[in-house]
């Protein structure tokens, strides 16, 4: 349900209490009626330090987890009875449709056989089994819909909420309002696939205009934080020793310009730099794991070299969370080694083939990475969000085994704080091809996630070019439904 | 009563409802609670017939006078959409009050008082009234009023608060902080040493005229600009292609300020400069990103378009009038007089640009040289006319790109015939006729094109022969797989040099390509003269060439000869190609665009009526129509832009140069003067400057030498406690704000530091990257640096996304979006980035190097250190504390830690 003025006044008509629910929403920020901006109060000598939210939450930060390439709805939690037993057929009015790369074929059934998990019952494939498990955790949302078909763009929106490049990501509008709890480590990671970086590369975690102390930092388990050791010539004292006289000579400095707070703040980044190279290698140092834990994650996996590798990324996403970072966003998937459906979701041609490599890869790291934040108590107050940039088609492509692009309707899940799971919000039609239920936009989306954080998503501004800027650009209604 | 005055029309009269007995009533009954008095839903106001016809936010005609069914509130009250239909949430109007508005808004006679009234209704936003020269508030020197000036304007503001200057600042503090603002570089010792020994009062002036005249002054200030145009050399989105000729755009920025060209031309050279004698400007137009993935889907296409057209739009109005103009692509604009059509006429200026490379004409000396080529081609293959074995001496034809050099002659038709390809029926993307150089057989140009036959495809079209573009995806194919003859007529006759023709120029293609044929030229289409042909070419897929020559039986003199002349030819081939090759830039290219409809929320796809090219119609007027010839709309608009009477231009340039002084500027939203802009903090001033700016001829390096020579500007940047409580930010300019240099400063004070800064100017850019050419490119951050990184950042090549592993968490923009005001932020990765990259380690062990070469002792060593980073003597204690560091931990971490100094990259 998408929550607007109407709906609200329909609410009233049909005899709910009226007060009872405005209290409600009230709490919970939703009937807000000053929508001035509200942006957060930065001290520039303190970046990075907590900021309160603008209505008490949950969840206190998040962990996104992206599958680049536009992973298919329809072959892993898009459950279509209707799809199966037409499978072959020609998809009704669907003759003249012309996706990204041109016509279709036929009505496709998905390669893996749904069935039902969890307590909930709910069907999902085979080839994410182990996610599959954790269904009584999920919440999701089938009937997404984007803006765009091209995967740039496509990944922009889901990013930052606008297709074109140099707009702020998601967890850079987060670091920015809320600041983190972790003073040694940066407030938001982003962690790239083993095999590179997605289709919109750095746009994923850019700052777009707001100011470069939000932007996510990347660095993953096999590629550690460029700059961040000291020299290789120089010894362990001698660094020290130089940063510290560093120092001293920005002290003396500052003494002929008492009270300059971005002198002031320089020094402090060169201590927070300091900190970070103690914090940093220790975080991503996951020799300190059980046994047990690489192995429910996967990561000691000797036949599946990739499948480790991401592993060791969920845990790394995992100990992140465990500091008390913001905003940690995992990517699974690359365009860089290989393209295409190869290193990443885009199954245009050979989708079988593809999937079945990448579904195991993904399928019992994350599942792993879900169970460890549970049995840590980290869901408690953690956001996770797994989402692609939108879905493909029920058919397969004229003349091709796969699938196109498919913006008009695709799923994400939610798990965690805040979140109500089992649930399912939205549906796509019989086949799995447009949304035609409780239709989101990932504007809704993102309103949504800030909401989940206590964030307004109307009153999150920055003043760019003329315009108060949002994620949700002028759009976006907290799905309420989602709601625990 | 109306009607009264109006008798004469009856049948019209007849009609003519009453507003205030008959429309109001239904109004107030419905509409009036939300769009009424006090509340205007959507900004849009029915309880007047004046706000009635000026509409709402959605930019929608509310009243078309006389044409109800073109009537947005028409289309809404009859909606049957429950969603859209107004009143919301209640029943419809009756059929009976639907009939009466439509009949009032049918009569065109009642609104001619609204239409009038709504005409006269002037904008009262500050930005937007003429520019007046106030009067200069306190004269309190005779001798050089001007800068008085400026110095009498922020005084009288201080006044005001309680405040004062600060005293003038030493002159080291001075000549640093002029160097460092001016030019992003120190300055020497010797320009340190020669200030401080000059007693002269001019001795300041002098050394602002010298800093002004330097070639590095340009440089400094272009980045500024290319911030300010999104300019960037890859193409953005997914695949971020390289553009290796966007860099003479940069170039010419550059040279724009260095030679001070006058600013009214310098905007109009970059929308018009193609009508001006000045080709590289346009680059502006097509500085931005631009997605290249062109999928099947044909509503992608249409979304691509529009957004390449919002970005140009977007980015006149930001750079040159401060107003955010994208705002309005989906509805009117919510603070600005700038309505949705303006959008739409804006557009309907720019809409025949396309992102493309543009050939230019030739310099005189480029041309000479080519002509020569052409003579040494010629005479080689003359002298090796006897060996030839095979018929044809000219390079194989390939699929790529194909150049047929003639002598020139006078045509009005051209021919080109096939009879063989390599495979299938025939396929060519473009063919260019060059007279003087220019590509006449553009259908821009007015060329038009038949052929023997098409073959029928959505990518491939008789008309993609001459449109200008390249590519698979704008070819044509001759239907019959034996050959065809496609002809092209040009609008009149030309002088016709060359030809150049390809099967598929970006090289993803090579089948069908023509491997036989002949081009004919003629004056009437009917007598034909072969001016080319493959006769002469080496066959199609032969080997190696000297296999098309016998030279046996010659003297080793004669076979030396002739082997001298082989090898020339392809040394002269590619010396031609490169001359033509400079002749070539990233500056778009043009063509007559088809009509401009305003779009329903900026969708593509909700086309409504036709919008003419034009400027805002709150500020302006162009005498153009939907007929005027593309250039001329450009040209109009620039004309317009850079007016005298245009009251933002001046204003909006005035104060981008007091923010790069001053690091804010008088207004601080540098592009939106609008109404959600802030207020100027010194509007005198700024109207004052803006004034001076167009009285002195558009001349920046007067307004440059006017601040420079201030009070205000040479005032020290030392904190005061009672002003700094009343006015935090410095705001009204009680000191100069000090504050950190930007990346490209931070960089190049570095490389001077080191010694290592090659000055060289100019030409195509070094790259920070290892590029994995993909289809989708991939950057990597270099690891090794060598002298060609050693140039100054603007020459950095300009990859969109990918900033510069080192320098770009300096808050360096990477051309996505405009960038009016530089954020100025500060990380702990800045911190590690200056710690610990290589290429800092390394210019730290060059600074060593060079130290330890130019002086012998320690304490000389140190002293000189001190010199080159923060330009001035070190005191005794810093000499004692340095020497007992180094002897420690040596040269290297003393050099490293100079480099990560607050006083080394703070502008003081």
């Amino acid at each position: 349900m998408q929550f607007d003025r109407r709906m609200f006044l329909g609410y009233t008509a049909n005899g709910l209490s009226g007060i009872a629910l405005a209290a409600l929403l009230h709490r919970e920020g939703l009937l807000a009626t000053d929508k001035s901006p509200q942006p957060p109060q930065i001290d520039p000598a303190a970046p990075f330090a907590a900021r309160p939210p603008h209505f008490e939450s949950k969840a206190k930060n998040v962990l996104m987890i992206f599958c680049s390439g536009a992973c298919s709805q329809i072959d892993t939690f898009d459950y279509k009875p209707e799809l199966i037993q037409r499978h072959g057929e020609p998809m009704p009015g669907g003759g003249d449709v012309v996706t990204f790369q041109g016509k279709q074929g036929n009505l496709t059934k998905s390669p893996w056989e749904f069935k039902p998990r969890g307590q909930c019952g709910k069907m999902i494939s085979e080839l994410v089994p182990m996610i599959g498990e954790l269904a009584d955790d999920l919440c999701f949302i089938h009937s997404l819909t984007g803006k765009t078909n091209t995967h740039g763009p496509g990944e922009n929106f889901m990013s930052t909420g606008f297709t074109l490049d140099g707009f702020p990501s998601v967890g850079a509008w987060v670091a920015w309002a809320l600041g983190t709890e972790s003073q040694d480590l940066p407030s938001y990671v982003a962690i790239p696939d083993p095999r590179g970086t997605p289709q919109a590369s750095v746009n994923n975690w850019g700052c777009g205009f707001l100011p470069a102390a939000y932007q996510g930092t990347d660095f993953n388990a096999s590629n550690p934080l460029r700059n961040l050791v000291r020299p290789p010539n120089v010894l362990p004292a001698t660094d020290e020793a130089t940063r510290d006289f560093v120092q001293r000579m920005n002290r003396r400095h500052l003494a002929e310009f008492p009270g300059d707070s971005e002198l002031a703040a320089r020094i402090s980044s060169y201590e927070l730099a300091a900190r970070m190279q103690l914090s940093v290698p220790e975080v991503t140092d996951l020799s300190t794991e059980t046994a047990a834990t690489l192995k429910m994650y996967g990561a000691d996996d000797s036949e599946n070299k990739l499948k480790a590798s991401y592993a060791r990324n969920c845990i790394l996403a995992r100990r992140l969370v465990e500091k008390g970072v913001r905003f940690v966003q995992l990517f699974n998937g690359a365009y860089q080694t290989g393209g295409e459906g190869v290193s990443n979701w885009d199954g245009h041609k050979q989708l079988q083939e593809q999937y079945s490599k990448h579904g195991p890869v993904f399928d019992q790291p994350t599942a792993a990475l879900l169970r460890d934040l549970k049995q840590r108590g980290l869901l408690k107050d953690t956001l996770v969000v797994w989402c692609t940039e939108f879905g493909r088609m029920p058919t397969f492509q004229a003349g091709a085994s796969g699938r196109d692009h498919n913006p008009a309707g695709f799923t994400a899940w939610l798990a965690g704080a805040g979140v109500k799971a089992p649930f399912t919000y939205g549906a796509t039609d019989e086949f799995g091809y447009k949304a035609i239920e409780n239709i989101a936009t990932v504007y809704d989306f993102h309103a949504t996630i800030l909401h989940l954080l206590g964030i307004d998503h109307e009153r999150l501004t920055y003043y760019h070019n003329g315009i108060q800027r949002r994620l949700t650009d002028v759009h976006g209604q907290v799905l309420v439904d989602v709601l625990a | 009563m109306l009607s009264m005055f109006l008798g004469l029309q009856s049948s019209v009269v007849a009609q003519m409802v009453d507003w205030t007995r008959e429309v109001l009533p239904i109004l107030q009954t419905h509409c009036i609670a939300c769009h009424g008095p006090d509340t205007q839903e959507s900004k849009l106001r029915l309880d007047t017939m004046t706000e009635a016809l000026r509409g709402g936010d959605s930019g929608e005609p509310v009243i078309v006078p006389g044409d109800s069914y073109r009537s947005y509130l028409v289309e809404r009250i009859s909606s049957t959409d429950p969603k859209l239909r107004m009143p919301p949430d209640s029943d419809p109007l009756s059929e009976k009050e639907q009939s009466l508005l439509k009949a009032w808004i049918d009569a065109p006679l009642l609104w001619t008082e609204a239409k009038d009234a709504l005409s006269k209704t002037a904008t009262t936003h500050w930005s937007f009234q003429p520019v007046v020269r106030p009067r200069v508030l306190d004269p309190i020197d005779t001798k050089s009023i001007d800068t008085k000036s400026i110095d009498a304007f922020i005084a009288a503001k201080l006044r005001e608060t309680g405040l004062t200057m600060s005293q003038q600042a030493e002159k080291r503090r001075l000549i640093r902080r002029l160097f460092l603002v001016m030019h992003g570089l120190p300055p020497t010792q010797q320009q340190i040493d020669h200030f401080l020994a000059d007693p002269r009062p001019e001795a300041w002036n002098d050394l602002v005229d010298l800093v002004l005249n330097s070639p590095r002054y340009g440089e400094r200030w272009a980045m500024h600009w290319l911030d300010i145009v999104r300019f960037g050399e890859t193409d953005g989105f997914e695949t971020n292609r390289e553009r290796p000729n966007a860099f003479p755009f940069r170039d010419w920025v550059i040279a724009a300020f260095n030679s001070d060209k006058p600013y009214d031309q310098f905007v109009k050279q970059q929308i018009a400069g193609d009508a001006l004698g000045e080709p590289i400007g346009t680059g502006f137009l097509v500085a931005g990103p631009n997605d290249i993935v062109k999928g099947q889907d044909p509503l992608l296409g249409l979304m691509q378009r529009q957004d390449e057209l919002t970005d140009m739009v977007n980015t006149t109005g930001t750079a040159f009038l401060g107003l955010t103009t994208g705002c309005a692509r989906c509805h009117n604009h919510k603070f600005d007089p700038i309505s949705q059509s303006d959008f739409y006429a804006l557009q309907a200026v720019f809409s025949g640009v396309e992102h493309a490379v543009r050939e230019l004409p030739l310099s005189q000396d480029a041309s000479r040289r080519r002509t020569e080529i052409d003579a040494e081609i010629e005479s080689a293959r003359k002298d090796l006319l006897p060996y030839t074995r095979q018929r044809g001496t000219r390079v194989a034809v390939n699929a790529k790109e194909n150049l047929e050099d003639f002598p020139s002659t006078e045509a009005k038709f051209i021919r080109f015939t096939i009879s063989a390809t390599n495979a299938a029926e025939p396929c060519i993307d473009e063919l260019q006729v060059f007279s003087d150089n220019q590509n006449v057989a553009l259908a821009s140009n007015g060329a038009s094109v038949r052929s023997s036959g098409d073959f029928e495809h959505p990518l491939h079209k008789l008309e993609h022969i001459n449109d200008g573009q390249f590519g698979n995806a704008r070819s044509w194919i001759s239907n019959v797989r034996s050959g065809g003859w496609v002809e092209i007529q040009l609008p009149k006759t030309y002088r016709v040099e060359r030809i150049v023709w390809s099967r598929d120029r970006p090289g993803n293609f090579s089948d069908r390509l023509a491997t036989d044929y002949r081009i004919e030229t003629s004056l009437d289409g009917d007598n034909w003269k072969q001016v080319a042909s493959s006769s002469d070419r080496i066959p199609f897929g032969d080997g190696k060439k000297e296999m098309q020559y016998d030279f046996s039986g010659l003297s080793e003199a004669e076979l030396k000869a002739a082997k001298s002349s082989l090898e020339r030819i392809p040394l002269l081939e590619k010396e031609k190609a490169a001359i033509l090759q400079n002749a070539r830039a990233y500056v778009g290219s043009f063509k007559q665009p088809k009509p401009t409809y305003r779009l329903h929320r900026g969708d593509p796809t909700s086309s409504r009526e036709q919008v003419a090219p034009g400027a805002i119609a709150s500020l302006g007027q162009l005498q153009l129509d939907s007929t005027s010839p593309e250039q001329q709309r450009r040209l109009a608009i620039a004309n317009w832009i850079a007016s005298s009477d245009n009251p933002l231009t001046a204003r909006v340039m005035v104060n981008r140069l007091w923010q790069f002084h001053f690091g804010i500027g008088i207004v601080d939203t540098p592009s939106d003067f609008g109404a959600n802009g802030t207020l100027p903090s010194h509007p005198e001033l700024l109207d004052w400057l803006a004034s001076e700016f167009m009285e002195c001829g558009w001349s920046l390096k007067h307004m440059h030498r006017l601040i420079l020579t201030s009070m205000t500007w040479q005032q020290d940047s030392r904190p005061r406690n009672e002003a700094i409580q009343k006015d935090s930010t410095s705001r009204l300019l009680w000191r100069f704000p000090p504050r950190r240099l930007e990346a490209e400063g931070i960089r190049d004070c570095i490389l001077t530091a080191s010694g290592k800064l090659d000055l060289r100017t100019g030409g195509p850019g070094f790259s920070a990257f290892e590029v994995e050419l993909e289809n989708v490119r991939h950057y990597f951050p270099k690891k090794d640096y060598g002298p060609a990184d050693w140039r100054r950042m603007v020459y950095m090549t300009k990859v969109r996304q990918e900033k510069d592993s080192i320098f770009g968490v300096f808050d360096c923009p990477d051309g996505s979006q405009v960038t009016p005001k530089r954020s100025r932020s500060t990380t702990p990765l800045q911190a590690l980035n200056l710690l610990n990259s290589r290429f800092v380690m390394q210019q730290a062990d060059f600074l060593v190097e060079r130290i330890e070469r130019e002086r012998g002792s320690m304490d000389e060593r140190i002293r000189l250190a001190y010199e080159l980073c923060f330009g001035r003597t070190v005191t005794d204690s810093e000499l004692a504390e340095a020497i007992a560091f180094v002897a420690e931990y040596g040269w290297q971490s003393f050099a490293r830690a100079m480099l990560n100094t607050n006083e080394f990259i703070f502008i003081p």
